[in-house]
């Protein structure tokens, strides 16, 4: 749980400026907004559900508490982790339902300037406009920000999938 | 306090606070029934109460505004804004008189006539001029003096407080500031509202110099405020009347403590201190009724004024001794006025406690398997120690949940004492199995309907001593209570040896209620009619006693055990008693699961839903009298018991592997869970089966709801989580994939494949005069009996059975067919009203599931058509000319037939009913009466139906669905063009005039109610009539 990596200007939190936990997928660096987060777990056993929907992995207990966890590659469509690498899992909540979203790594704290927020780009992968807020432009990438809500809402989507 | 009436003031509180709002919202929506009766149900339980605790008070109260509520239910009085406030204010001093209770266990003076007049003529006249009540009518009570009036924001300042004390120099000091801390944060949402009244601190500053400065001039008091100068009395004063008036008890109680250095302050120093303040309070221009009220809360801080002047007088009593002794005394006060032995837990909490102990379980055994692996260890006596007590907690807090049933009959004995004596009856309650464990939940859901039982057994069941002794039995009654377990349920008795329900006396009642019409009656056996006494608005009693008989008694308990999952029954014989009998789960939360295996991965399966387990061997190995899997055209079956069990793999279900990976495996032992779901009992293949657990369920996340396979998932002992299969689902799935394999691939082809007409329906299948089998709808059939062949007379031609005390006609199923000589006759008895006719038939072959699709028309007398009936073309018979030929008058008794209407199949209809019963019922009967019948079981699929393109004379459509209601049905079908010339016939059991209304808005052409099979006939009859007539 002391993956997360604190960097300095996070006490900063200057004015017009908001924080993100990142996390690592297929390579991409994906931002949370740091209150969504509720835990950050490594490696956990989680119990597969037959015939539910591909992109939920299983379900695994936290401390006495059943989360669901979503497997956020193929829920992004990437593909998915390679054989033998353990997936870690970032726990947030939706309609006071516990979720885990499962993802390679957890990055780091980031205070991102308001400014350097943009709406998506109009021709972004279906998968990820869908649940992406929008985008920072960090210096050496991009970090898209997901909206963990509409992430979780299955209740839209459940059919569909 | 009596642990009776403890009970009592919680729930008649709890009562009072749902009625408060209910009635408000009543107010703003007249016509709900549902609120209506929610009222009405709880203010008879507080009167029923009330009149065993001996309130009369509160009884007369209850009982005048309960008067209006029932004129409201019955629809003899509107609901008008006048007579709910009367209500509210009845109410109202429902609450006052329990605060008097809550204070001094006894009923407080007073008198309520007028009150109780005020009601009683709303009841009998309507809106009687009501009286406005004064603003502030409770006087001297002054229970909640901040409540309802406003609060003016961040008025109540800590620091100000604080201050105070803090300027209050004195001997004592630093023990005030002590007792301060906890009052202060206490003190956060206190009321302003007799602080703003009496003039704001400005006002008080005022008073507070005062009151310090007479109290030196009063030669009274001047003594025992020696030892203080002004400026700390004023701070004292200051300090207590800010607290007072703020409403902060705890505040105040701690300044009284200090208020008086000096021994020997009573009551009677007390009195004239009042006086002081009111005379200083009044001067102020403080308003004297405000004054009065100003003073009356002085008499919070009196004790404890007057006790630190006592603790004054012990001459060694230090400061932590006072401490103490206030303490104390606090705690006394905060004891008096919540005294109870236990204290209500919510069961969220209880469920959380108990998610943690399983962890604290888990963490405990993982550390137990740590050391065991360490030689020598330390840990070893603690860890055995934590591994105790983790055991005795966990025990424990299960056993918050589970209690015994007894909790639940703890006042049943006095309220059945009581009644003897208010009825002049004997009566002994016997009471078994109180010790049968339950969840808490569980419990406190059935408490109030076995009570209400109870009550009625003794009030309307057991006959007076002397009218028992006139029947030949014991002059004691006696009412039994029994208790016990029975295959995962409690079974609750409730049985009394009293005069029995009488069908009879029930019968008028039903008539006169409106519940059903006499000829429906006749049609009913008694333990039908018995069963009306659950109908709500009903009610047993012949006169509205105070003990019962408001006809809410039997509604609520069947409503509210049905909440928990449960059923009720009852068994009746006049004369002889009754006896109920309630079945309900033993818990809602843990059940016993059986853990398999499927692919490396556990599940659990409700033990309720297996009936055993049996191993079978692979085909190859197994000897004689093994049980091996058998394949019948692909599908697995075992051999049980000179039975076939259809089989379902797990593996295959659940999508591990598909079944040429199941045949193509190293054969190998199975094991079969057999299970039932309602009638079907299948087996199901599992890899492996390891032990019973008790297991916690909880529910799947809302986006696994969709997966029938689940009924939830749960947490292991070893800390791993599985999912919790539902024989239910997996039932369903085996059924569709068995009957149809291609259904899965085109879901809404199914639908519609479904939905036109093919579904099927048990066919009773016989043969009489030709070789070749006939066939008729089993719904259709009321008996089948065995007629002894000399029982057979002939007169006036015609054939005829004695059977049940009339004269039954017989007719021959075939003119080619002849009686046997001896021996017996097979009859098919059917049932028409009163007409009542037997079928001779040479052979009763089988009762099949099957199409009834009738391929060919007949224009044969008594033939319908034929069909293929189990793979053999099958006549099927036309009862109605069975019936027509052996009762000449039955067609014309028909207001209008049906049959004689109209065509055969040239009308199409449609059944849209959630409920398969309706449907199984309904559609055979159209169907031989040559209708084109399709039915669907929702809204949904009917509209489907309409966007394929489906044409439709007429459309049959229950009310209540779930998703789609009929009306709502209606209108979409009213909208749209496709069938707007649709006739629309309603079915449903709503039958009051409302429901109609409300019906032929939404755009039904007719109203019909589900129970009356006839008048559906009539009114499908005269809707045809017209539709013909206007062709």
């Amino acid at each position: 749980m002391n993956d997360i990596v604190v960097r300095d200007n996070m006490s900063v939190a200057a004015t017009g400026a908001k924080d993100f936990v990142t996390v690592h997928l297929a390579g991409q660096q994906v931002g949370i907004p740091v209150l969504a987060v509720h835990d950050v777990l490594n490696a956990q056993q989680i119990t597969v559900i037959p015939r539910a929907p591909d992109w939920v992995a299983g379900v695994l207990n936290l401390r006495g508490r059943i989360v669901t966890a979503i497997d956020l590659r193929r829920r992004l469509g990437l593909p998915p982790l390679d054989e033998g690498k353990s997936s870690m899992s970032v726990v947030v909540e939706h309609n006071e339902d516990p979720y885990s979203l499962q993802i390679d790594k957890v990055g780091e704290v980031l205070s991102l300037e308001n400014q350097l927020f943009e709406k998506n780009p109009v021709t972004l992968d279906a998968h990820w406009r869908e649940v992406s807020i929008g985008i920072y432009r960090l210096k050496d990438q991009l970090l898209p920000i997901l909206d963990v809500d509409k992430l979780l809402a299955f209740e839209s989507n459940s059919k569909a999938a | 306090m009596d642990d009776l009436l403890n009970e009592f003031l919680t729930e008649t509180g709890e009562s009072i606070d749902v009625v408060d709002v209910e009635l408000v919202k009543l107010e703003q929506d007249p016509n709900n029934k549902e609120v209506l009766d929610n009222i009405f149900r709880l203010v008879h339980t507080i009167k029923g109460t009330c009149g065993f605790l001996g309130l009369p008070r509160l009884e007369s109260v209850a009982h005048a505004s309960e008067n209006v509520l029932g004129k409201f239910r019955d629809g003899e009085l509107q609901v008008s804004e006048s007579s709910v406030t009367v209500i509210l204010e009845s109410l109202d001093r429902i609450k006052e008189i329990l605060a008097g209770l809550e204070a001094t266990e006894e009923e407080p003076d007073g008198d309520d006539t007028d009150l109780i007049n005020r009601l009683d003529a709303i009841a009998e006249g309507g809106d009687a001029p009501v009286q406005q009540v004064e603003p502030d009518t409770v006087d001297g009570e002054i229970i909640d003096p901040g409540n309802g009036r406003s609060l003016k924001a961040g008025e109540v300042s800590l620091e100000e407080l604080e201050a105070v004390f803090a300027n209050t120099p004195g001997p004592d000091d630093s023990v005030g500031q002590d007792d301060q801390s906890p009052a202060n944060s206490s003190a956060t949402d206190s009321n302003a509202s007799l602080f703003d009244r009496v003039g704001g601190e400005d006002t008080l500053a005022v008073a507070a110099h005062l009151i310090g400065q007479r109290v030196d001039t009063d030669t009274k008091l001047k003594k025992y405020f020696e030892g203080t100068n002004q400026e700390q009395r004023k701070g004292r004063f200051m300090g207590l009347m800010l607290a007072l008036f703020k409403d902060d008890i705890d505040a105040a109680d701690a300044v009284g403590r200090q208020l008086v250095t000096v021994a020997g302050f009573g009551e009677a120093q007390f009195d004239t201190m009042l006086e002081l303040v009111k005379s200083v309070l009044s001067e102020c221009q403080v308003k004297s009724g405000v004054v009065d009220e100003a003073v009356m809360t002085f008499e919070l801080v009196r004790e404890a004024v007057i006790n630190a002047s006592k603790a004054v007088a012990q001459p060694k009593a230090d400061a932590a001794g006072r401490a103490k002794a206030g303490a104390k005394q606090q705690g006394a006060a905060t004891e008096s006025r919540r005294s109870s032995q236990s204290i209500r837990v919510s069961v969220d909490l209880l469920e959380d406690l108990m998610n943690m102990v399983s962890e604290l379980v888990l963490t405990r055994n993982q550390l137990l398997q740590i050391t065991r692996n360490m030689d020598n260890s330390e840990l070893g006596v603690p860890l055995q120690r934590l591994s105790q007590c983790t055991t005795e907690l966990q025990e424990n807090v299960m056993k918050t949940r589970m209690q015994p049933i007894g909790n639940a009959w703890a006042k049943l004995p006095r309220i059945v004492r009581d009644l003897t004596v208010d009825l002049d009856k004997k009566i002994e309650l016997e009471m078994l199995g109180a010790d049968t464990e339950l969840d808490r939940q569980v419990l406190e859901l059935i408490k109030d309907p076995l009570t209400h039982m109870v009550r009625n057994s003794a009030d309307h069941g057991i006959e007076m001593p002397a009218e028992r002794i006139a029947a030949g039995k014991p002059e004691v009654g006696s009412i039994t209570l029994n208790a016990y377990h029975e295959g995962g349920h409690i079974i609750i008795q409730i049985k009394d040896d009293g005069r029995g329900i009488s069908a009879e006396k029930l019968s008028g009642k039903i008539v006169e209620k409106g519940l059903a019409t006499e000829d429906e009656l006749a049609n009913m056996s008694e333990a039908q009619i018995q069963k009306f006494i659950f109908h709500p608005g009903f009610s047993m009693a012949e006169k509205v006693t105070s003990v019962s008989g408001r006809g809410v008694g039997m509604d609520v308990v069947r409503t509210n055990i049905e909440k928990i999952g449960g059923t009720i029954d009852m068994v009746s014989t006049i004369g002889k008693g009754s006896s109920f009998s309630i079945k309900i789960p033993l818990t809602l939360a843990i059940v016993a699961g059986l853990i398999v295996k499927a692919q490396n991965e556990r599940y659990a399966i409700p033990q309720i839903s297996v009936l055993e387990l049996v191993r079978a061997t692979s085909a190859e190995k197994a000897g004689e009298n093994d049980h091996k899997i058998e394949l019948i055209n692909n599908t697995p079956v075992l051999r049980l018991r000179n039975r076939l069990l259809p089989l379902v793999f797990l593996n295959e279900m659940l999508g591990f592997c598909t079944r040429e990976d199941i045949e193509a495996r190293e054969t190998s032992d199975d094991f079969i869970v057999v299970s039932q779901v309602g009638a079907f009992t299948f087996g199901l293949v599992v890899d492996q089966v390891f032990d019973t657990e008790e297991i916690v369920v909880k529910p799947v996340a809302p986006i696994l709801k969709d997966l029938d396979f689940y009924s939830g998932n749960t947490i292991l002992g070893d800390g791993s989580v599985i999912m919790i299969l539902d024989p239910n689902g997996i039932a369903n799935k085996a059924n569709s994939s068995v009957s149809d394999a291609a259904a899965e691939e085109d879901n809404e082809q199914n639908q519609v494949h479904l939905a036109s007409g093919d579904e099927k329906e048990s066919v009773l299948v016989f043969v009489a005069g030709a070789e070749h089998p006939k066939a008729v709808p089993l719904s259709l059939v009321a008996r089948l009996e065995e007629i002894s062949v000399d029982d057979i007379e002939q007169s006036d031609g015609r054939l005829m059975v004695q059977y049940r005390d009339t004269l039954m006609p017989l007719v021959l199923a075939d003119p080619a067919m002849t009686l046997r000589e001896k021996g017996s006759q097979p009859v098919l008895v059917f049932t028409d009203r009163q007409f009542t006719m037997g079928l001779a038939v040479d052979e009763i072959l089988d009762i099949v599931e099957d199409e009834l699709d009738i391929k060919l028309a007949s224009d044969k007398n008594g033939v319908v058509g034929s069909a293929v009936i189990n793979g053999k073309a099958s006549e099927v018979i036309d009862v109605t000319y069975f019936l027509g030929k052996a009762f000449p008058d039955w067609l014309a008794s028909k207001d209008m037939s049906i049959e004689a209407g109209v065509s055969r199949g040239s009308e199409r209809l449609l059944i849209v009913d959630d409920s398969d019963f309706f449907r199984n019922m309904l559609r055979p009967i159209l169907k031989v009466a040559g209708y084109n019948v399709t039915a669907v079981n929702c809204a949904e699929a009917a509209l489907k139906l309409m966007e394929s393109g489906a044409m439709f004379d007429f459309i049959i459509s229950d009310i209540e669905m779930p998703d789609m209601s009929g009306h709502e049905f209606a209108r979409a079908i009213r909208e749209n063009s496709k069938w707007e010339d649709v006739k629309l016939i309603a079915l449903s059991a709503l039958t009051s005039e409302k429901d109609i209304n409300r019906g032929f808005e939404a755009g039904f052409d007719d109203y019909v109610a589900k129970f009356d099979k006839d008048t559906l006939l009539r009114s499908l009859s005269q809707q045809f009539k017209i539709q013909g007539d206007a062709a």
